[in-house]
C-alpha cells in the first residue's frame, strides 16, 4: 500500500476554554471508507475543517493527498470534494445550474451530459430544474454531494450527511454513498449514528471530548468491546425478570422486555437451554448480537441518542 | 476570468430570483423620484439658500431680488449691507452669495433711456459645489429677463464671474436625479453585499467557497460587476422617468458613467469590508443601516449639503457618498466635468482602500 489518502499524526485544536481535538491520529487507505464516530461536541466538525484547510491545527501533524493541509491545501482541492455539517444549497438556483456554477469554479466546463449525468447519480433528475430551496432536507443533501463531486474528487469529506433527515431519507443517502465507494473514492463520513457507522465504514474511529477512544472495524470493535450477544425475552415483564433471576442469571429490564448478556459466545447455548426452562409467559424469545451501541456504551459509558449523550 | 463569470451569472440569477432585492434596486429609486418630484417639483421648494448684499437698496435691486426668491431653485436671505461683503463669506461659512452693487438702479434708469451701460453683479463662493451652479443660473435667468424687460435686450445686468456654464431653466428633478442615482450607488451595493455576507457566513457559503478554486477579489469582483449592471439598469430607468414625468434635462454623461462605476466599486468593497464585523442576518443590518442612512443625508442625497450647518459640511468632505452626489451633478447638472474629475478622483480612491480591506480583511474560513 502506497501512502494513506489522509494521515493524521498527534493533531490537536485548542480553543481558549476548550481542548476541541487532544492529540489524535489516524490514518486513511485509498479506497477507505472512514467514520469518525462520536456524540454532538466530540471534535468530528474541527478534525474534518481542519482536513480541509479551513482551520489551522495547534499542534501536530494532517496530509492530505500527500501534502500539508495547513500550507498545500490549495495544490489538492480540486481532487477532494467536500460537504459541510448542515449543507443548505443556494436557495434560488436549481439543482442543474448549481453543479454547472460548482463546476466552474474548479475551472471545469461540464457538458450538458455530464450534468445530468451527475444529478441522475445522486437521484435528482426529476428535481433537476426545481429551485433548491424547494427540495426536501434529503435531496437538498443529495444536491450537496452532486455538488462535492463536480471536479471528480479522489477523497470527499462528508460532515454528518444524514443528520437531521428522516429515516428513509437517510436510507437513500446510504445507497449513495455506498455507490460512491463502490467507484473507488475515498470518504471520510463523520456521523453521531451508531448504526449509521456500523452499516457504511470499513474503519471506524470513536472519538469523544477530543479524544479517538477506539478504532477498528466494526466487526473489530464489536468482539473486542461489545460484551458478546444478548438474549431477549420480550414481553417477559416484572414476573419474568423475577423468574430469571430466581435462577441466579443476571438479567435487566428494557421495557417489558427481559434482557441477559451473554459475554462470551460459547456460553450461548447453555443459557438458551436455562432460559427456554423458565416456565413464564412472554411473546418471543430471540438473540441479538452485540452493536456499536453496545461497544460505545462500555467505551464511554453513556448512551447516544441523537448526539446526545443520555445516562 | 471563467470563475468571476460564473460566479456572476449565478449571484445575478439568485439576486433577480429574489424579488425583494430586486424591488430595492430597480423600482425603489424610481418611487422616490416620483415622490419627491411630485412634493418638490409642484410646491417651487428651492434648495439652495443665496445670500445676497444689497448695497444699492433701491426699488430695482428689491425687485431683482424678489425675482431671485421666485426661481424654483434658491432663496435668498440678507447680508447687511455695512458688513465686509468677504469677510461676511468667511465668517459665516457661505457658499454662495450675491453683492448688488451700489448705481445698480441707476444704471438701469440710465438703461432705460438708452444710455449704454453695465453693471456688475458679484456672484461669490465655492465653484466646486453644486449650490454654487445652480445659484449661478438662477442669478443668471433673472439679470436676462431685466435685460429683456428693463433694458430691451440691451446687456445691461452683468453677472460676474460666469465660469459655470449652468444649465438654464432646471427644475428640481434635474437637482434631483443625481442624488437619487447617488442614493442607489449607496443602498443597493451596500445593504446587498451585508446582507449577503450575513447569509454567506451562517449559511457556511464563505467556508464551502473556500475550497474551490474561486479567490476573494474574484468573488468581490464578480459582485462588482453584477451590481455596476443593475446600477445602469437602474440609472436607465430613473432618467427614462425623469425625461417622461418631469421633463429632465440633466443628461448621463461620460464622466457621470465613470462616477458610476468608480462608486459601485467603492460602496460594493465597503459592504464587503464591513462583512468582515457581520455574523448574522441582525448584525447584517444594522451595520449596513447605522453606516448607509446617516450617509444618505449628511451626503447630500435629498438635499445639496449647503443646506446644511456648517460643522456637518465639514463632516460631509469625510463621507464618501458626498463625492459621488457632488460629481455626478456637476457632470449631470452643470456639465462640469472638471469638478467632477475631483470626485471621481477621489471615489477611486476610496474605492481601492475599501476593495483592499474588503479582499484582505474578511476571512471566508474559521479560527
Ligand atoms: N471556533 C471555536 N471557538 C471555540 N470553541 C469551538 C470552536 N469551534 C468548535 N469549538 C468547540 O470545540 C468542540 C468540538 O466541536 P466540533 O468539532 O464542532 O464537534 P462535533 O463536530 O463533533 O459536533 C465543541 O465543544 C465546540 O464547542
Ligand atoms: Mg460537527
Amino acid at each position: 500500500m502506497g501512502e494513506p489518502v489522509i494521515d493524521v499524526r498527534d493533531l490537536s485544536k485548542h480553543y481558549a476554554d476548550i481542548k476541541a481535538i487532544d492529540g489524535i491520529t489516524f490514518n486513511v487507505e485509498k479506497g477507505e471508507m472512514f467514520s469518525l464516530l462520536g456524540p454532538n461536541g466530540a471534535g468530528k466538525t474541527t478534525t474534518v475543517e481542519i482536513l480541509e484547510g479551513l482551520r489551522d491545527p495547534t499542534s501536530g501533524e494532517a496530509r492530505v493527498l500527500g501534502v500539508d493541509v495547513r500550507t498545500g491545501y490549495r495544490k489538492i482541492r480540486e481532487r477532494v470534494g467536500v460537504l459541510p455539517q448542515d449543507f443548505e444549497p443556494f436557495d434560488r438556483l436549481q439543482p442543474r445550474e448549481a453543479v454547472a456554477y460548482w463546476a466552474q469554479l474548479f475551472d471545469r466546463t461540464l457538458t450538458k451530459k455530464e450534468i445530468d449525468d451527475l444529478i441522475s447519480t445522486v437521484g435528482l433528475s426529476d428535481r433537476a430544474e426545481t429551485l433548491a430551496m424547494n427540495l426536501s432536507g434529503g435531496e437538498k443533501r443529495r444536491l450537496g454531494i452532486a455538488m462535492s463531486l463536480v471536479g471528480r474528487p479522489q477523497l470527499v469529506f462528508l460532515d454528518e450527511p444524514t443528520t437531521g433527515l428522516d429515516p428513509g431519507a437517510r436510507r437513500e443517502l446510504w445507497g449513495l454513498i455506498r455507490q460512491l465507494k463502490k467507484e473507488g473514492t475515498t470518504i471520510l463520513l463523520t456521523t453521531h449514528y451508531l448504526d449509521e457507522a456500523e452499516q457504511l465504514a470499513d474503519d471506524v474511529a470513536i472519538m469523544n471530548h477530543g479524544k479517538i477512544v477506539a478504532r477498528g472495524s466494526p466487526a473489530e470493535l464489536i468482539a473486542q468491546y461489545g460484551r458478546g450477544s444478548t438474549i431477549v425475552l420480550a414481553g417477559a415483564g416484572e414476573d419474568g425478570l423475577r423468574a430469571v433471576q430466581a435462577r441466579g442469571i443476571t438479567a435487566e429490564l428494557q421495557g417489558v422486555d427481559v434482557v441477559v448478556k451473554v459475554p462470551v459466545a460459547s456460553d450461548m447455548r447453555r443459557m438458551l437451554e436455562k432460559l427456554a426452562s423458565i416456565d413464564t409467559p412472554l411473546n418471543e424469545i430471540y438473540t441479538r448480537r452485540a452493536s456499536l451501541e453496545d461497544v460505545f456504551l462500555s467505551l464511554v459509558g453513556a448512551r447516544m441518542q441523537e448526539g446526545v449523550l443520555a445516562t | 476570468m471563467n470563475r468571476i463569470l460564473a460566479d456572476m451569472k449565478a449571484f445575478g440569477t439568485q439576486y433577480l430570483r429574489s424579488r425583494v432585492g430586486t424591488f430595492f434596486a430597480l423600482v425603489f429609486p424610481i418611487l422616490l423620484i416620483l415622490l419627491f418630484g411630485a412634493i418638490f417639483g409642484s410646491s417651487g421648494s428651492s434648495p439652495v439658500t443665496l445670500y445676497v448684499q444689497d448695497v444699492d437698496n433701491s426699488a430695482a435691486s428689491h425687485a431683482f431680488t424678489d425675482a431671485l426668491n421666485k426661481t424654483n431653485v434658491t432663496t435668498t436671505r440678507a447680508i447687511p449691507s455695512s458688513a465686509d461683503f468677504s469677510q461676511y463669506i468667511r465668517d459665516h461659512s457661505i457658499n454662495v452669495a450675491l453683492q448688488i452693487p451700489s448705481g445698480f438702479q441707476v444704471a438701469l434708469a440710465k438703461a432705460q433711456n438708452g444710455t449704454r451701460v453695465t453693471v456688475n453683479l458679484t456672484l461669490a463662493g465655492d465653484q466646486t459645489q453644486s449650490s454654487y451652479g445652480i445659484a449661478v443660473s438662477a442669478v443668471d435667468a433673472v439679470a436676462t429677463a431685466f435685460n429683456l424687460q428693463v433694458a430691451k435686450a440691451a446687456p445691461v445686468v452683468n453677472v460676474l464671474p460666469t465660469s459655470v456654464p449652468g444649465l438654464r431653466h432646471l427644475t428640481y428633478i434635474d437637482l434631483f436625479l443625481p442624488g437619487i442615482i447617488g442614493f442607489t450607488i449607496l443602498s443597493t451595493p451596500l445593504f446587498g453585499m451585508t446582507a449577503i455576507c450575513a447569509e454567506y457566513r451562517s449559511r457556511r457559503y464563505f467556508k464551502l467557497l473556500a475550497t474551490t478554486k474561486l479567490s476573494k477579489p474574484e468573488w468581490l469582483a464578480a459582485k462588482v460587476v453584477f451590481h455596476i449592471i443593475l446600477l445602469f439598469a437602474s440609472v436607465a430607468l430613473m432618467v427614462l422617468v425623469g425625461i417622461l414625468v418631469f421633463g429632465l434635462k440633466a443628461v448621463v454623461t461620460p464622466m457621470a458613467v465613470l462616477i458610476i462605476i468608480a462608486g459601485t466599486l467603492e460602496f460594493t468593497s465597503l459592504g464587503m469590508a464591513l462583512g468582515i464585523f457581520v455574523r448574522d442576518p441582525e448584525t447584517g443590518a444594522a451595520i449596513a443601516n447605522a453606516i448607509g442612512f446617516p450617509m444618505m443625508f449628511l451626503a447630500g442625497s435629498f438635499f445639496p449639503v449647503d443646506a446644511m450647518p456648517a460643522f456637518l459640511q465639514t463632516g460631509a468632505r469625510f463621507l464618501p457618498l458626498t463625492y459621488i452626489n457632488e460629481g455626478l451633478r456637476a457632470t449631470m447638472t452643470f456639465a462640469n466635468d472638471a469638478t467632477a474629475l475631483v470626485d471621481l478622483l477621489v471615489t477611486l480612491g476610496f474605492a481601492a482602500v475599501f476593495f483592499v480591506v474588503a479582499a484582505r480583511g474578511l476571512s471566508w474560513k474559521s479560527k
